[in-house]
């Protein structure tokens, strides 16, 4: 207290100057119009400034917030295609189409908590499990492409088998094209899975898309994987063997969906039925 | 003052330059005058100013400064055996220690009346012209309006 007193007895002189610097400062701006003009002017552009840096600091640290908000409108906006591309190949069939038709998928988004990519069997680990509606056989994709299918679940968590791992298997086409194969990756690059059984009168050319076909349960049809990046034969020779780039980038891939309602019980069942009856007819 | 408001504030040389003579009496404080004192003198000196010349806050910042700085100042060019009450004159001081003391505070007044007055460094040219044409012009007047005081207190 007695330094405090001190302090400012000692440097009464410094509190005086700056009391009167700033009375006469007051009348500077109060009662002359061009330095009020100018002191505001340089005020506003000073806080503008400050305000423009705060809103980049606030709008970086929202950055995820937004990012998880348009990968739920991109997956979103997927599953409206895929559902209009349906029914619209529904209308070509049968032209009386109820309007209003109940949503055919639904997706929970996830969030990658592990992955591999330089592995033999690499899988990705998601966040999201049974008590999200999650079962084996789902198919995961990202708002650029197919990402691969679920392998196993816990209540909290799922392991995908991504289309980096040589034991995936998924059956596509070419867009535009019935000519169908099936995609299966041979390590090495993470970027690129090569798809086979394709025959070789089919046209293809580089660059074409590859997608889904819909003919497994797990996917919908016309989900994005690839383009076509080089074109060779099969070791067989009766068909292509297509080098195909995946949209999908594993190595920065964050948020996935999950399509948790298409796989349908009551055809796999049926095809269940179907091999079980093949094969007792076999033996 | 009434010499400043009345006769020198119509003074417009070559149309900006504007000697300030109430740097002088900020010039006469004699050492070991109170800082509160000199600064409470300047602030009022340069109050009566903007009041006769519509300049509210200019003169009273600028004297206000110089009235801080004008102790210190002092007591750089003074004589270290000077008597506590020592009076800066032509006379005591010498003829270049005065000059100096007079320029450096006359300059420093200058500059920071001219200063608010532009609020602008756009026509820096003109504003120092302003200042140093000022400076040079209040140190004449006020070496003119010293020999005559000295010379009316000898006779």
């Amino acid at each position: 207290m007695r330094a405090l007193i001190d302090l400012l007895i000692n440097g009464k002189h410094w509190f005086l100057f700056l009391l009167l610097e700033a009375v006469s400062l007051f009348s500077l701006f109060s009662y002359n119009g061009y330095q009020k003009s100018v002191y505001f002017t340089t005020a506003n552009d000073v806080a503008g400034t400050a305000y423009s840096i705060i809103s980049s600091v606030t709008s970086y640290l929202y950055l995820q917030t937004a990012n998880q908000r348009l990968e739920a409108d991109n997956q979103r906006l997927y599953r409206e295609i895929a559902q209009m591309k349906e029914q619209m190949a529904e209308a070509g069939l049968d032209t009386i189409h109820p309007h209003g038709l109940p949503t055919k998928y639904d997706f929970v988004n996830a969030q990658i908590v592990n992955a591999t990519t330089h592995k033999t069997n690499n899988l990705i680990t998601i966040n999201k499990g049974e008590a999200d509606g999650i079962r084996p056989e789902m198919g995961v994709v990202c708002s650029r492409g197919v990402v691969g299918v679920v392998y196993l679940t816990s209540k909290h968590y799922s392991i995908v088998l991504p289309l980096i791992n040589v034991n995936s298997k998924v059956s596509c086409r070419l867009r535009g094209s019935d000519y169908f194969g099936t995609l299966n990756w041979h390590r090495g690059s993470s970027l690129c899975t090569y798809a086979t059984g394709i025959p070789r009168h089919a046209d293809v050319k580089k660059r074409e898309i590859v997608e889904t076909n819909g003919y497994s349960d797990i996917f919908p049809p016309g989900l994005p994987i690839g383009l076509v990046a080089d074109i060779g034969d099969s070791p067989d020779g009766m068909s292509y063997l297509l080098t195909v780039k995946m949209f999908a980038d594993f190595a920065t891939m964050r948020e996935v969906s999950v399509i948790t309602n298409y796989t349908k019980p009551e055809r796999r069942e049926l095809e269940q039925v179907a091999d079980s009856l093949m094969k007792s007819e076999d033996i | 003052m009434a010499c400043q408001v009345l006769v020198l504030n119509q003074v417009h040389l070559l149309g900006y330059i504007t000697p300030l003579l109430l740097g002088y009496m900020m010039v006469c404080f004699h050492r070991g005058t109170s800082r509160v004192v000199t600064l409470l003198w300047g602030f009022t000196i340069g109050l009566i100013f903007d009041i006769f010349n519509n300049t509210a806050g200019m003169a009273s910042a600028a004297c206000t400064f110089v009235a801080m700085i004008q102790q210190p100042l002092l007591n750089m060019f003074a004589p270290r055996d000077a008597a506590e009450d020592f009076v800066p004159t032509f006379n005591s001081l010498g003829f270049w220690s005065y000059l100096s003391y007079t320029l450096i505070l006359m300059f420093v007044l200058h500059a920071v009346f001219y200063l608010l007055d532009a609020f602008t460094l756009s026509d820096w040219q003109m504003t120092l012209y302003a200042i140093v044409g000022g400076t040079l012009l209040s140190c004449l007047i006020t070496f003119f309006v010293e020999l005559l005081v000295r010379t009316r207190k000898v006779q």
